[in-house]
């Protein structure tokens, strides 16, 4: 028998936390979907169970008391659990959701879903890019808070965004050495507008300026208006080139500077991870400063699809901080969904929120604002460079194709294959959707006709026999 | 390589315990808890896997299970994806195998 619920969340970061935790406080009976062995996903990067640690950050802490929340309701917890497709449940409504794990059912049955899927380093294509030895913010952090890891001895660190000067704060920590941060943006001049909500944030101000200093201690230089032209190596990467950029954000010719590096470390800010809401056929609307493609969602969070909720990250870059607020406004909107509440009930929870959400949605404007990276660092790539890391497609051959009249991506994958291999596009749809708009310039092209990648289960790929199963199973 | 000593932001851990895997017929240590990611790059190894079309080497890009770049082969099942697979003591790990999913 599938078991059943009336929510199922899916991703066990701050949203889905949250999320599970308000539902679950007003009696829905909730499932908590995670595909790491411990709760808590990308921002709160749980240490193994096996780690003891001595002291923990404020962050950790932080992680501590939602994990506690979660475990002290009567929330279900399926971990170590990739969902690889969500379907109609045509015979008791609700929806299906598909799982495979070492240790979890092969579905489940949920009334509804929140997702709550985060986010992913933006993949930003540049010569050498596929050198090992080049990495995305997010696995450095991964590596070095929950593995107690560092990837290499002298990294340089390259991208757009705050993150960035986490990266370097804890590489600095760790004992690499960083001979700089190249910030792509400008974030000085740009920030002048925000500077009121920014100082409604003084808090992550104050850690920004904890990061700054233990660059300004090891003298790192913080490069704004700079980024990676090029990384270079045999086996792994050797040295690397960085250059200044223009208004346009095109390299300034004349202006290269060569490091001897065996770590790239690339975090061009977030871009959304919302394959499941395409999969199941959620409505999108493109929106360059929230990270390009997200779901198109009402007041409550809800999704074009009833009783499909999103929240947090993976329907729009805000932060950790409007996903915790974004996952319990979710939560309760199923509360009332499923009636466990009322609407007087929840209405003044709900008042609550609505401020709070609105200051962090400034914040997120501003993020946004300041480090989203602009279509012009698409020009990083050059033609022989891939843009497709797994089919080994060349921005070139991306090129050919619009030359030969393709103008959507779906057009560009049939004749190129792009996207079509085990990463399911999400590494190459952010640099493919820009190398057509560029290319299509004189037709002023437009990310909206551009398009974007559809999705078909299974979202990962799966052994054969798992697939086969299921088939049989839904015959 | 492995964080030894204790900062502000990476306060002292102690590893699971020590175990060993092999990778591709050498012996490396590796603690429970960890990945087989982090224990391949603790040791130095960069090249997890080769491109079918050009044989470039490829390593850890995304560190999250999404971008299938660490691809390795671990007790005889191909492309498994180190970054999301705990060590376990004896494990067999070969680099470069990649056969098509
Ligand atoms: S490094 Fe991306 S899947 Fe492992």
């Amino acid at each position: 028998m599938t078991e059943s619920y009336e929510l199922a969340v899916i991703g066990g970061g701050p949203a889905g936390m949250e999320a599970a935790v308000t539902a679950a406080e007003s009696g829905v009976k909730t499932a908590l979907i995670d595909n790491f062995p411990d709760l808590g996903g990308q921002y709160y990067k749980p240490l193994p169970e096996s780690f003891k640690v001595k002291g923990k950050t404020k962050t950790e802490k932080e992680a501590d008391v939602l994990v506690g929340m979660v475990k002290g309701l009567p929330v279900t917890q399926v971990r170590d659990a990739l969902v690889w497709g969500i379907f109609p449940d045509e015979k008791h409504g609700g929806w299906l959701v598909a799982l495979y794990g070492p240790d979890v059912p092969k579905k489940i049955h949920a009334q509804m879903v929140v997702l709550a899927t985060g986010a992913y380093d933006t993949p930003v294509a540049f010569p050498g890019w596929t050198l090992p030895g080049v990495l995305t913010a997010g696995a450095t952090l991964t590596l070095a808070k929950t593995q107690r890891v560092v990837p290499g001895r002298r990294a340089l660190v390259v991208g757009t965004g705050p993150l960035l000067l986490s990266v370097a704060a804890h590489l600095i920590d760790a004992g690499v050495e960083v001979p700089a941060v190249c910030e792509a943006s400008k974030p000085l001049g740009k920030a002048i507008p925000y500077i009121f909500t920014a100082l409604g944030q003084w808090g992550r101000i104050e850690e920004g300026a904890k990061y700054i200093s233990k660059m300004v201690a090891k003298g790192v230089p913080y490069k704004m208006g700079w980024t990676i032209v090029e990384a270079r190596g045999v086996d792994r990467v050797e040295e690397a080139v960085i250059a200044r950029l223009d208004a346009g954000y095109q390299p300034v010719e004349g202006s290269e500077q060569t490091l001897a590096v065996d770590t790239v470390v690339a975090g061009f800010h977030l871009i959304p991870n919302t394959g499941l809401a395409r999969l199941i056929g959620c409505q999108f609307e493109y929106q360059l400063e929230k990270g390009g493609w997200v779901p198109v969602r009402d007041e409550t969070l809800q999704s074009s699809l009833p009783g499909v909720y999103i929240a947090g990250d993976g329907a729009g870059i805000g932060g950790a901080e409007l996903a915790r607020l974004e996952g319990r406004m979710a939560g309760l909107a199923v509360a009332v969904q499923s009636g466990h509440l009322t609407h007087d009930q929840a209405g003044s929870v709900y008042a609550r929120l609505k401020p709070q959400l609105a200051q962090q949605r400034r914040y997120a404007r501003m993020l946004g604002a300041l480090f989203t990276p602009q279509p012009g660092l698409s020009a990083l790539a050059s033609d022989d460079t891939l843009i497709c890391r797994c089919e080994e497609i060349t921005l070139g051959e991306v090129k050919a194709a619009v030359a030969a009249g393709a103008r959507t991506i779906g057009e560009v994958k049939m004749v190129t294959r792009t996207g079509m291999g085990n990463c399911q596009g999400r590494m190459c749809e952010h640099g493919v959707t820009n190398a057509i708009v560029a290319a299509l310039a004189a037709e002023k092209a437009t990310h909206q006709q551009v398009g974007f990648y559809s999705i078909r289960p299974p979202l990962h790929p799966l052994p054969v026999e798992v697939l086969a199963d299921a088939a049989e199973d839904a015959d | 390589m492995r964080i030894d000593h204790s900062s502000s932001l990476l306060p002292e851990v102690t590893r699971g315990k020590k175990i060993q895997i092999v990778v591709d017929g050498n012996s490396l240590d590796a603690y429970e808890g960890e990945t087989v990611a982090a224990a391949m790059i603790a040791a130095g190894i960069w090249k997890f896997r080769l491109t079918r079309n050009h044989k470039h080497p490829r390593g850890v890009y995304c560190g999250m299970g999404i971008c299938y770049e660490c691809l390795v082969r671990v007790d005889g099942v191909d492309n498994v994806r180190a970054c999301m697979t705990p060590v376990v003591d004896g494990m067999k790990v070969e680099t470069c195998k990649e056969v098509e999913l």
